[in-house]
């Protein structure tokens, strides 16, 4: 599965939609609840799911799934 | 147009994730929002420039407020805040010049652009600043990026005011929003740890401001004496604090408003009047409410 296969599955669990359907240039303009709150739910989610921890400031400024996504990609390659 | 609306443009053009909590924010009072924005966004103005302010101010507060829910949802997972000490606060903010100026303008735009940080601004401008006597000594303790102080004295031109900081960060960014609102004159700022005020005259203060620094103490009860000390017989402060509300600098965690007014009766200060607030959302499923308390205390004669 690929890790945009994966964030999509996170995503619906978060958003509580299981029709999501998201690209990477799915965005926060693309979501209604995707709002600062529920950005950190799923910050939250996607490290337990990736078995990662995102460091203080690099989850902020994300625009959208395909940045989160490469974020985690490199996370996992240790970079 | 207005600085406020340029901001909000701002915000939904590159950071649509927090546009629904500024509209919160302003919907508390829409008048006054717009207002107090332009104040302090003005203030901003005046140190970053006409073209600087935008990104400096809402890319920290983007930052900051993520920073904030994240501590929180780790607060949520752990039971505890992420720090306990001043030391490992002071590692990892307080001595960081650039992590502690994008801190501290983040801070600043929370005082309007958080529903509950507004609510709280509401209170201290209409309960607190409106009981203030006249021409008042007025010592500001860990100002941070001043803008309480400033906005006390831009509403009473015949105060002055003395701030104290532990953050070069602090006094420098203080003492710059100080003379962009035109009261640098009657605003001294000096770097000092806020724990050793001890030694200040007694009595000496017509009023004390000490905002959310509270949270971030070992030892909280020092904080309150060292108010109750300088505070003039009669004279007013103002306290605020946080409770079940994580930050990476938080260390002293209060869990109920109850512990911050006993703390200040114990201390020779009278309540005559607090406010808890909060945000309007919070995570799914929490077991904590991150509250801010406003509390305004009075010197037992």
């Amino acid at each position: 599965m690929s890790t945009l296969e994966k964030l999509n599955q996170v995503m619906c669990e978060v958003f509580e939609d299981d029709d999501l359907v998201v690209t990477r240039t799915t965005s926060a303009r693309d979501v209604a609840a995707w709002d600062s709150v529920m950005h950190v739910t799923l910050m939250i989610s996607v490290e337990r799911a990736f078995g990662l921890r995102f460091k203080s400031g690099n989850v902020a400024g994300l625009k959208n799934v395909g940045e989160l996504a490469d974020l985690i990609d490199r996370l996992k390659a240790g970079a | 147009m207005s600085r406020a609306q340029t901001l909000i443009d701002y915000v939904a053009e590159h950071h649509p994730r927090s546009v629904r909590g500024i509209d919160e924010a302003r919907a508390v009072d829409p008048a006054a929002w717009d207002a107090i924005a332009e104040t302090f966004l003005g203030w901003a103005e005046g140190v970053w420039g006409p073209d600087g302010w935008q990104a400096r101010c809402v890319e920290a507060f983007v930052v900051f407020s993520s920073d904030v829910i994240m501590a929180q949802a780790r607060y949520e997972a752990d039971g505890h805040y992420e720090n306990s000490s001043f030391a490992e606060c002071n590692a990892a903010v307080y001595s960081q010049r650039e992590v502690m100026d994008d801190y501290l303008w983040g801070v600043f735009i929370t005082n309007f652009c958080w529903s509950h940080h507004m609510e709280l601004s509401l209170f201290f401008r209409d309960r607190f600043l409106a009981r203030l006597p006249g021409a008042p000594a007025i010592v500001e303790i860990a100002p941070g990026h001043g803008g309480w102080g400033v906005w006390a004295l831009s509403n009473r031109p015949d105060a002055r005011l003395q701030g104290f900081d532990i953050s070069p960060s602090s006094i420098a960014i203080a003492s710059s929003i100080a003379k962009a609102a035109g009261v640098g004159d009657r605003a001294v700022y000096t770097l000092r740890n806020a724990l050793d005020l001890a030694t200040m005259p007694t009595a000496s203060a017509d009023a004390v401001i000490c905002s959310f620094l509270i949270e971030h103490l070992e030892d909280p009860g020092l904080l309150v004496a060292n108010i109750a000390n300088l505070l003039k017989p009669g004279a007013k402060a103002y306290l605020a604090g946080a409770i079940t509300a994580a930050q990476v600098d938080h260390i002293y965690e209060f869990r109920h408003e109850s512990e911050l007014v006993a703390l200040c009766e114990a201390h020779g200060l009278r309540v005559c009047e607090t406010m808890s607030v909060h945000p309007r959302r919070i995570l799914p499923r929490a077991r904590f409410l991150p509250r801010s308390m406003g509390l305004i205390l009075e010197k037992r004669g």
